[in-house]
């Protein structure tokens, strides 16, 4: 365990320097700069413009800006943002309550749901209830996020005015089922499409385990049926299904991008689009290497609980 | 089967959570903004964004009113050469004096003086710091302030814009002196005189204003005012027809459907000081260069049709960069109206022909075609550029649609690496147009994206920018205007009307054309029982 620990971390530091540098090349290589939405304003002058390049530091050589950004990072220092001045790191760090309220919500209802969708399709009975389960995971992965998300602000905010449209919180009301009524709607929207993925990969384990043998040989020790289902079929499946599981989960946590959009809701994912919508080069840079980090940290959580549910990979 | 437990959790979650509060309309404790984006500083100098959050906070000296008329605000008077405010020196320089109006107080307590404005130039013009714009302070020399209440401005040399120098504001000496003004508390807490002040700033959720009991106007009649931060323009409206959030400024048009069947709210309809137009970039394209051809691209536009279907008659047709409420406009221009024939005829003669009946026009072996640029997600240009594209076919142009994102579209036509472009201009509240017209103003000095090349007309220009009575100054703008006009360098369309959505108790509310926004008069709002 040490050992494969160990080596993972050796092989992540050279994997995350290079896509540092992909990354820094490919964002300024990007069309448009920090500076193009200045160009709009008629009273921001050609002069006034390089001198704003000059103090961003945007007109050294790019190797030089990647340089400096990587001696400020190895020395805990990931800049100022472009767009407000204020550090990266803090930009960051107050948006993470929020991001992780939204992931932690819509991924256990997404779990929750998956198995669900998963065991009853993969045991195909009663057959309406499998068509039916077979029928949501085609929808959950065919809807469009924003759509489904608006969709929803119209059924359930504007006609039956159950929940909030958008936001976190109610003004002066921090309480917490004013919040957590706040995340519902968009914690169930990004449950959707994960959900019907992820219950797609249960559901074909579960159909292909309950004709294996070994499924054969529990009914014939005399188990009962939901311990043959739960004990062996269900959980000789969740391999996959979990490993997927947990890459998306890291991808969500550096933003779920969508969602947040529409629900206006202030975590990492609105923190990037606006980042981006700005060319904020910091704070992308920041958010990227969160992003990388949180994806080869999933890779070995990964591998370890697959190891760990599955005996034959030790 | 759902449990009995958990139905009752979810009816005590939404009894506690409480509609009544969050669906509530707008009140006079509360008014709730939903906005399209989060400020990225509340420094006036320094953000790159609208200031309508600022402005509630920190007063200029004069603001342009809802007919772009300047009016006094922490300034007695407007300069001008009538009133003695404005002094022509004989060194071809002016000195400009502002008189301050007395008793005017910070928010915390201490007198607003001349030595603020005086700090202010003195900031702006000092590396230390770096604003977004340094326009026309860069041109002042030296600031006298002869007593607490006047500051009298020395510019080199005239500056026809004086009377918006201050427009931001000014910045507080007593806080900021000696500061770093890029990295002070200011930034996300700036100190005013206006009639409302910061109290909670909730990163990526909203700013909360409360009004300041003691201002020197009175009393604003609204509490607090909360602007949400909510980029996507469909949840706005969601939430705005839910009742979350009471007035939503400058609705995109194409929503403007959507918003007009919800109850209890009212469009509210401002003339824009800009105006959507196309630009024909003339050093990329060398048909651009002929006279008749641009006129042709003219005469082919319906542009009353477009006006009455894709923009539903929500914003008048205009024939030039100043817009109909600035003092400088006039409508003694040549006028190019929808005539495919003329623009058939005028294409002949300038020996554009269909020679190989495929609907293109040619010439030597090279057809009339060109690619119309312009901006991605935006679909009210969408479908303008759609028709665009249809009605120069009549005539036997080809034009291809080109879109690109919002971000990367400024460096390609700062760069020139465009032919046609449909976009808009948001002008200054001066009717300065020397930046987009003048023959020496091609990026990067300045915004001529035409690649315009016209002598009399950057004489005309340059007058104007130096001369510093209105009336003839009027003069030589009217022979600009109509100079442009009969060499159509570019199209204009029409006027970048803003519309805005306001409860309909909401009394007050008048708009504004130009960047002071419309929130230039909260001080007035009231909200009807």
């Amino acid at each position: 365990m040490s050992s494969l620990l160990t080596r993972r971390l050796l092989q992540a530091v050279p994997m995350l320097l290079l896509v540092s540098v992909v990354a820094f090349a490919l964002m300024h290589a990007a069309p448009g700069g920090p500076l193009e939405l200045y160009l709009a304003n008629p009273n921001v002058r050609p002069e006034d413009i390089a001198r704003l390049r000059a103090s961003l530091g945007l007109d050294l050589p790019l190797p030089q800006q990647y340089v400096a950004w990587l001696r400020g990072v190895l020395s805990g220092n990931w800049g100022y943002s472009i767009a407000d001045g204020r550090p990266v790191a803090a930009r960051i760090l107050e948006r993470i309550p929020a991001t992780l309220e939204l992931i932690g919500l819509g991924l256990t209802l997404s779990l929750g749901a998956a198995v669900a969708l998963g065991v009853v399709g993969g045991r195909g009975a009663p057959r309406w209830a499998a068509r039916v389960s077979d029928l949501c995971c085609a929808a959950g992965i065919s809807v469009p996020v924003f759509w489904l998300g608006v969709a929803a602000q119209l059924v359930f905010a504007v006609h039956l005015g159950w929940l909030p449209a958008a936001g976190r919180s109610s003004l002066g009301d921090g309480s917490w089922p004013d919040r957590l009524l706040h995340l519902v709607l968009p914690a169930c929207v990004l449950a959707v499409a994960h959900a019907a993925a992820w219950g797609r990969y249960l559901r074909a384990g579960v159909r292909a385990s309950l004709g294996q043998p070994f499924v054969r040989a529990a009914r014939a020790r005399g188990l009962s049926a939901a311990r043959v289902l739960w004990r062996h079929a269900v959980r000789a499946s969740l391999g996959p299904a979990l490993t997927v599981a947990i890459l998306d989960a890291a991808l969500l946590l550096s933003g779920a991008v969508v969602t947040e959009s529409v629900f206006a809701w202030p975590g990492l994912g609105s923190l990037f689009t606006d980042a981006l919508a700005r060319r904020d080069y910091p704070v992308l840079m920041a958010l990227l290497m969160l992003s990388s980090a949180l994806v080869i940290t999933a890779n070995l959580v990964a591998d370890l609980v697959h190891r760990r549910i599955d005996p034959r990979t030790r | 089967m759902i449990s009995r437990p958990l139905l009752v959790g979810l009816a005590l979650l939404l009894a506690c959570g409480g509609t009544a509060e969050r669906r509530s309309g707008a009140s006079p404790t509360l008014l709730v903004i939903g906005y399209d984006r989060e400020p990225d500083t509340m420094n006036r100098f320094s953000t790159h964004i609208l200031e309508d959050i600022q402005s509630c906070i920190v007063e200029p000296l004069v603001v342009a009113d809802d007919s772009m008329r300047l009016v006094p605000v922490l300034a007695r008077e407007v300069p001008t050469l009538d009133n003695g405010g404005v002094v022509l020196r004989p060194d071809g320089g002016m000195d400009v004096i502002w008189r301050l109006r007395d008793s005017i107080r910070w928010h915390d307590g201490t007198p607003f003086t001349s030595a603020d404005l005086a700090f202010t130039v003195a900031a702006i013009n000092s590396p230390d710091w770096n604003p977004e714009s340094t326009d026309g302070f860069d041109r002042i020399a030296s600031v006298d302030t002869p007593d607490a209440l006047t500051a009298v401005l020395h510019y080199r040399t005239r500056y026809a814009p004086y009377a918006l120098q201050f427009v931001r504001g000014a910045l507080p000496k007593h806080l900021l002196e000696g500061q770093d003004i890029e990295r002070h508390a200011y930034a996300r807490n700036p100190l005013g005189t206006g009639p409302y002040r910061l109290a909670e700033w909730k990163t990526g959720e909203y700013i909360l204003l409360e009004r300041v009991p003691t201002y020197w106007r009175g009393t604003p009649a609204i509490e607090r005012l909360q602007f949400r931060f909510i980029p996507n323009a469909n949840t706005r409206v969601a939430q705005l027809a839910a009742g979350e959030v009471h007035l939503v400024p400058f609705l995109p048009w194409d929503l403007h459907r959507d918003v007009a069947r919800i109850p209890g709210v009212t469009v509210h309809r401002t003339l824009g000081n800009g105006y959507e137009h196309v630009t024909l970039n003339q050093r990329r394209v060398s048909a651009f260069r002929e006279v008749q051809v641009r006129r042709a691209l003219w005469h082919a536009i319906d542009r009353e049709l477009l006006v009455r279907t894709v923009l539903d008659s929500l914003a008048p047709v205009v024939n030039g960069a100043i817009q109909p409420m600035s003092w400088a406009w006039t409508d003694a221009v040549r006028q190019y109206p929808f005539d495919p024939s003329r623009a058939r005829a005028l294409l002949d003669s300038a020996g554009w022909r269909d020679a190989n009946g495929d609907g293109i026009r040619e010439r030597n072996g090279a057809p009339l075609r060109f690619s119309l640029m312009t901006s991605a997600g935006f679909v009210t240009r969408e479908q303008v550029a759609q028709a665009l594209q249809r009605q120069w076919r009549d005539v036997g142009v080809d034009a291809q649609i080109e879109l690109v994102d919002g971000t990367a579209i400024s460096s390609r036509w700062f760069a020139g690496d465009f032919d046609a472009f449909l976009h808009w201009w948001q002008m200054p509240a001066d009717p300065e147009i020397t930046l987009f017209f003048a023959r020496d103003r091609t990026p990067p000095a300045g915004r001529n994206i035409n690649y315009l090349d016209d002598a009399a007309l950057t004489t005309l220009l340059y007058r104007s920018d130096v001369e510093i009575d209105q009336t003839k100054r009027r003069a030589l703008l009217v022979k600009a205007q109509q100079r442009l006009a009969d060499l159509a360098p570019e199209i204009p369309l029409y006027n970048t009307t803003k519309l805005d959505v306001i409860p309909s108790t909401l009394r007050g509310f008048r708009g504004n054309p130009t960047n002071s926004g419309p929130f230039w008069n909260v001080h007035t709002w009231t909200i009807a029982p």
